[in-house]
């Protein structure tokens, strides 16, 4: 077992929490920037900060680098994601940014979503979309 | 110090390190080709393309069809599809099924004529003979890999006749993924976040691999995976696009174009592959050519949502200077001619005075990015002429003189002011509810790039001959279009070059 897996198996929310806070806090939650010891992060992943456990997305210990484009999909699954944001209105159906007219299902998660820094998504270069929900 | 060292060094993670200051530390680049003598190759595959747009893709699958075996498609960005998947999906052919079905006598060599008339002179016949002759072909691998057109045909401007399909979803995108798709299906290996760095050469100048960067982030301009050298068996195909968006080198050709007009391109348009095939020897071609879109907002970024919707609409609408309330090109002249007349609009103080496009909202409607131009904000509907006059400070009487003067040449079929071709704006009054939506140009496409011919092999400046194992496709290319590429050109040009290129490697030349 590589060591991202080992560390997946005793240190993750499962699918299914995942799915359940979704549900809970509306499908659009994105979760507050927190501030941990020495670091910034999302407050749904405060286990992880909060014990300095970088391995669980990073794969190593002391990151010096992004993670693996997919290492967010280890818990999260796309199908459920695009599922979940997809615009009820037929003629909308490629402005779901998790499977979008431009790159369908398979622009990385980091492009749009920061984990230790607010970024923008992707579609603001050209589109005046609101995501109101989305930490900038 | 080398980038890597570099990025070592960093620390990233450090709380406070800024997205922002992060840019400013990359290293710089080691440049110039290698010998393949030296190299230690990491990877090989028989064809490498650098680039997933319209050409790459295209080669991608002519490649597999040929029978070349191993054939790797690399990309610098996070997505496949390069600037294609945000071009608008239009796509000029001659001599096509819409066009029967329509009735329109086109032919190879009259949507040659018109493409030499925009280029002033200077483009290059011979390629853009070749790409009209195999535009249809070029339709027909979108159509059987799953795109999807709409069932009538546009006339762009400088078009002298309507030969311009679109994707059903308006943009490049409804040809990119299927052809991304169908790579996959045919087992071309596609890979991301790959920045080009430079080019290998064996002994006797052949082009025989790659250096590439990878795990590559373009916003913060840093690899953080090794630089692996891949060998290319038998041959490069370069189809990275233009370099709209690489502001010192635009601007180093043509000095208007700084950092305040902006571009339509996707960000990976910085023109660095071409760069390195001018080291290795290519003959530099028309670079100053770089073109603007005359149907671009300024209430919205990039290409956006209201280039499309005018494209479609500027046939049956008027541009409107708002200081004069008149009238001020021919609405389908060529992109530089109508470019060059929207720069103008300024007000007293010398300031951009964004023209208006004003169209009947009867009209509009018909294609379906009207919709979405009111919904987001970056075009606007209006009950009556004066409601639109305050809105846009136009002086209302001129404004309403000219409507009827244009409505005028609706009805009698000839534009008495600039010359329109009336053709496609028969009995389509300007009426209210009117649509609106502001003009201003934006850096949309480089003419100019490294000369090929018709092969799609790379020409070296000292020999005249063919660069061995080099091959280029699309916007990275230069001297097709000369000074002026017309609208709905560019597919064609890139699926039709991409698809040479691999029959050209697949024919064992150069």
């Amino acid at each position: 077992m590589n060591p991202i897996d080992k560390n997946l198996t005793r240190n993750i929310l499962s699918p299914i929490a995942v799915v359940a806070s979704l549900l809970l806090f509306g499908a659009y939650a994105f979760g507050d920037m927190k501030e941990y010891e020495g670091i910034d992060g999302r407050s749904y992943h405060a286990e992880m900060h909060e014990k300095g456990r970088c391995k669980t997305c990073h794969g190593v210990k002391e990151p010096e680098g992004y993670p693996e484009d997919g290492s967010c999909l280890r818990c999260h699954d796309v199908e459920e994601i695009v599922a979940a944001t997809m615009p009820d209105a037929e003629e909308d159906r490629w402005q779901n940014p998790h499977n979008n007219l431009h790159y369908g299902p398979d622009v990385p998660c980091v492009e749009c979503h920061g984990e230790h820094s607010n970024k923008a998504p992707l579609c603001t270069n050209c589109h005046s979309f609101d995501y109101s929900d989305h930490e900038y | 110090m080398t980038r890597k060292q570099h990025d070592r060094d960093r620390r990233r993670f450090v709380k406070g390190a800024a997205a922002a200051g992060i840019a400013g530390l990359a290293g710089p680049r080691l440049i110039g080709a290698a010998r393949a003598s030296d190299t230690e190759w990491h990877e090989s595959y028989d064809l490498v393309i650098i680039g997933s747009g319209f050409a790459g893709l295209a080669a991608g699958i002519e490649a597999r069809r040929k029978g070349i075996e191993r054939v790797a498609i690399f990309e610098k960005m996070p997505y496949f599809g390069g600037n294609s998947a945000i071009n608008g999906g239009l796509f000029a052919a001659p001599g096509t099924p819409l066009q029967a079905k329509e009735n329109v006598d086109d032919s190879v060599e009259r949507m040659v004529a018109d493409q030499v008339r925009s280029g002033r002179g200077v483009a290059y016949e011979g390629l853009l003979r070749h790409i009209a002759s195999n535009a249809a072909d070029a339709l027909t691998m979108c159509e059987d890999a799953g795109a999807e057109f709409h069932p009538y045909l546009q006339q762009l401007g400088g078009h002298s006749v309507p030969r311009t399909y679109q994707t059903t979803v308006n943009c490049g995108a409804g040809i990119t993924q299927p052809l991304y798709r169908k790579c996959q299906e045919l087992g071309v290996l596609t890979r991301n976040r790959c920045r080009f760095e430079k080019f290998i050469q064996d002994d006797t100048g052949r082009v025989v691999g790659v250096t590439l960067a990878t795990r590559y982030y373009y916003d913060r301009d840093v690899s953080e995976g090794e630089t692996i050298n891949v060998k290319a068996e038998r041959g490069v195909l370069v189809a990275t696009g233009g370099f709209s968006q690489n502001i010192a080198l635009r601007s180093a050709q043509d000095p208007t174009l700084t950092t305040e007009v902006t571009s339509t391109n996707a960000p990976g348009a910085t023109g660095e592959a071409m760069l390195e095939m001018f080291r290795l020897g290519a003959v530099p071609v028309h670079l100053a050519y770089i073109q603007s879109g005359p149907w671009a907002s300024p209430d919205e970024g990039g290409f956006g949502y209201v280039s499309n919707y005018s494209i479609y609409n500027f046939p049956h609408s008027v541009a409107i200077n708002r200081a004069t309330g008149r009238r001020f090109m021919n609405e389908i002249a060529d992109r530089k001619t109508r470019a060059d007349a929207e720069l103008a609009n300024r007000d007293e103080q010398g300031k951009p005075l964004p023209p208006v496009l004003i169209t009947s909202y009867s009209e509009a409607i018909k294609h379906p990015s009207a919709k979405k131009v009111l919904k987001y904000g970056v075009g606007w509907k209006f009950e009556d002429l004066a409601s639109l006059a305050k809105e846009f400070g136009i002086p209302l009487e001129p404004l309403k003189e000219q409507i009827d003067e244009y409505n005028g040449y609706v009805r009698g079929g000839e534009d008495k002011q600039f010359g329109k071709s009336m053709e496609l704006a028969k009995g389509k009054l300007i009426e209210a509810p009117f649509t609106v939506v502001r003009l201003w140009p934006k850096v949309h496409y480089c003419q100019g790039g490294v000369e090929i011919n018709v092969k799609a092999e790379v020409i070296d400046s000292s020999s005249g001959l063919a660069i061995p194992g080099l091959y280029a496709a699309g916007e990275v290319t230069g001297g097709v279009h000369g000074v002026s590429r017309l609208g709905s050109c560019s597919i064609p040009e890139c699926l039709v070059m991409g698809i040479t290129a691999a029959r050209t490697v697949a024919g064992g030349a150069a």
